[in-house]
């Protein structure tokens, strides 16, 4: 009987957990945990998510980046469509100039957006590169993929008024130069963006449903619960026998 | 007899399974660009010389654009292409969720061809066939800022209908406000 009452005080706060976790999951849909999405950062990160930080352009005191959705986000401000990867982004001193992959998006000093040059207005899909040097816009193009397009050059200039492209005659390193590289958002943003977007998560059901099964500590934690489940065994045997003695 | 209706089974269920394989794969064509907008322009004034112009959106343009189309409109200025009283527009509106890009030619205040550029939704492509995009051919704004006139619609393409509507009633409004500019800009 002493064994029995060890065994039993051993388990039973383990046991409590199994029948609350069991419970919930029994009534999963009535209590909607499906539909409640955790994304923590330490969670994501055991469940093996990769987060990446978050990159973009700081141009003028501005941040340009997209919000992994759709938009290109000026310091938090929803400027303009933007299908990612947000590719460049430039300045001149009317605008910015900011290449994504569905188009070059025009923007005023103040991030308003002007108009959109896309593809269904001439922009060559295979565009690499916006770059501004003395106040001039030069597209850098894919020079592997040139011949299927109707551009003569790599490298072409760009009119923000008339939407035109001619042929540039500059350096290509030049321009290379002068081009800016993505960095990491500042964390205040980085947090803004993460609120706003829709990135992994993991649903409350599938997390209550892996610390009941023990799959949420891995191997050890299955053959722990199996172990539990055992000792169950052997508690209601030694809780019968106990039973028999007494009588 | 067994051998016969055995026959029959398999034929049916083979012309069934092309049926729907052809419109399976009729329905994934429906998406696309079908025309580029420089071609568009060069296609509507074949005959003519037309001038790529900008239409700068004043905040009232902006507020009856928006009040058209029933969300704010992006961008600060739109392009056309003008020759005498024929402006010929390029825009873009949300069907479902992918935006479909329509070219609207307007002359004298009338719709004179209304055809689409780019189709990207999976479904309700069929907007872009001619014989329902000649109903927009003649259609004017009323002062309400609707069209004039009833366009027939097609059954699983009821919001692609919608966006083709508003942005034809757009390219009218924006016709009308370049030729109240070039009025109020006249000596």
């Amino acid at each position: 009987m002493l064994w029995h009452r060890r065994l039993g005080l051993s388990t039973f706060v383990v046991l409590i957990f199994l029948a609350i976790s069991g419970f919930a999951l029994n009534h999963s849909p009535g209590l909607k945990l499906n539909q409640i999405n955790l994304s923590s950062n330490w969670l994501l990160d055991w469940y093996g998510f990769e987060v990446p930080l978050a990159e973009g352009f700081q141009v003028d005191g501005k941040w340009f980046y997209q919000d992994g959705n759709k938009a290109l986000l000026v310091d938090g401000h929803n400027a303009a469509s933007c299908t990612a990867p947000l590719i460049a982004v430039a300045q001149t001193t009317d605008g910015f100039f900011a290449l994504c992959s569905n188009g070059l998006n025009l923007l005023n000093r103040d991030a308003q957006l002007i108009e959109q040059f896309g593809a269904i207005d001439g922009l060559p899909p295979n565009t690499q590169a916006v770059t501004v040097l003395d106040n001039k816009i030069y597209l850098t193009f894919d020079s592997t993929t040139i011949d299927s397009t109707n551009i003569d050059a790599v490298i072409m200039e760009f009119n923000a008024h008339s939407l035109e492209l001619k042929p540039a005659q500059i350096a290509p390193k030049a321009l290379k130069d002068m081009r800016q590289a993505a960095m990491p958002l500042p964390e205040s943003l980085q947090k803004t963006l993460k609120e706003q977007s829709s990135g992994p998560s993991i649903s409350l059901e599938t997390l209550i449903l892996d610390l009941h099964s023990g799959r949420f500590f891995g191997q050890f934690g299955v053959l722990f619960i199996d172990l539990i489940g055992l000792l169950v065994c052997i508690l209601s045997i030694t809780g019968l026998m106990g039973w028999i003695k007494r009588r | 007899m067994l051998k016969q209706l055995y026959r029959a089974a398999l034929l049916t269920t083979a012309a069934a399974c092309f049926v729907f394989t052809s419109l399976a794969s009729f329905s994934v064509n429906a998406k696309g660009v079908y025309q580029s907008g420089p071609d568009f322009f060069t296609e509507v004034f074949a005959q003519q010389q037309a001038e790529s112009k900008v239409l700068w959106l004043t905040p009232e343009i902006r507020s009856q654009a928006a009040a058209i189309v029933g969300h704010p409109v992006r961008g600060l200025r739109i392009r056309y292409h003008q020759s005498d009283s024929k402006t010929a527009w390029i825009l873009e509106e949300i069907g479902k969720e992918m935006p479909i890009t329509i070219g609207v030619v307007v002359e004298d205040d009338v719709i004179q061809q209304v055809k689409i550029l780019a189709y990207r939704e999976s479904r309700g492509g069929e907007v872009r066939y001619p014989a329902y995009t000649a109903q927009y051919k003649g259609a004017a704004l009323q002062e309400d800022y609707q069209l004039n006139r009833n366009i027939d619609g097609i059954t699983g393409a009821t919001l692609s209908m919608w966006a083709v509507n508003k942005v034809a009633a757009l390219a009218l409004y924006y016709h009308a406000a370049v030729n109240q500019s070039s009025a109020t800009h006249q000596p």
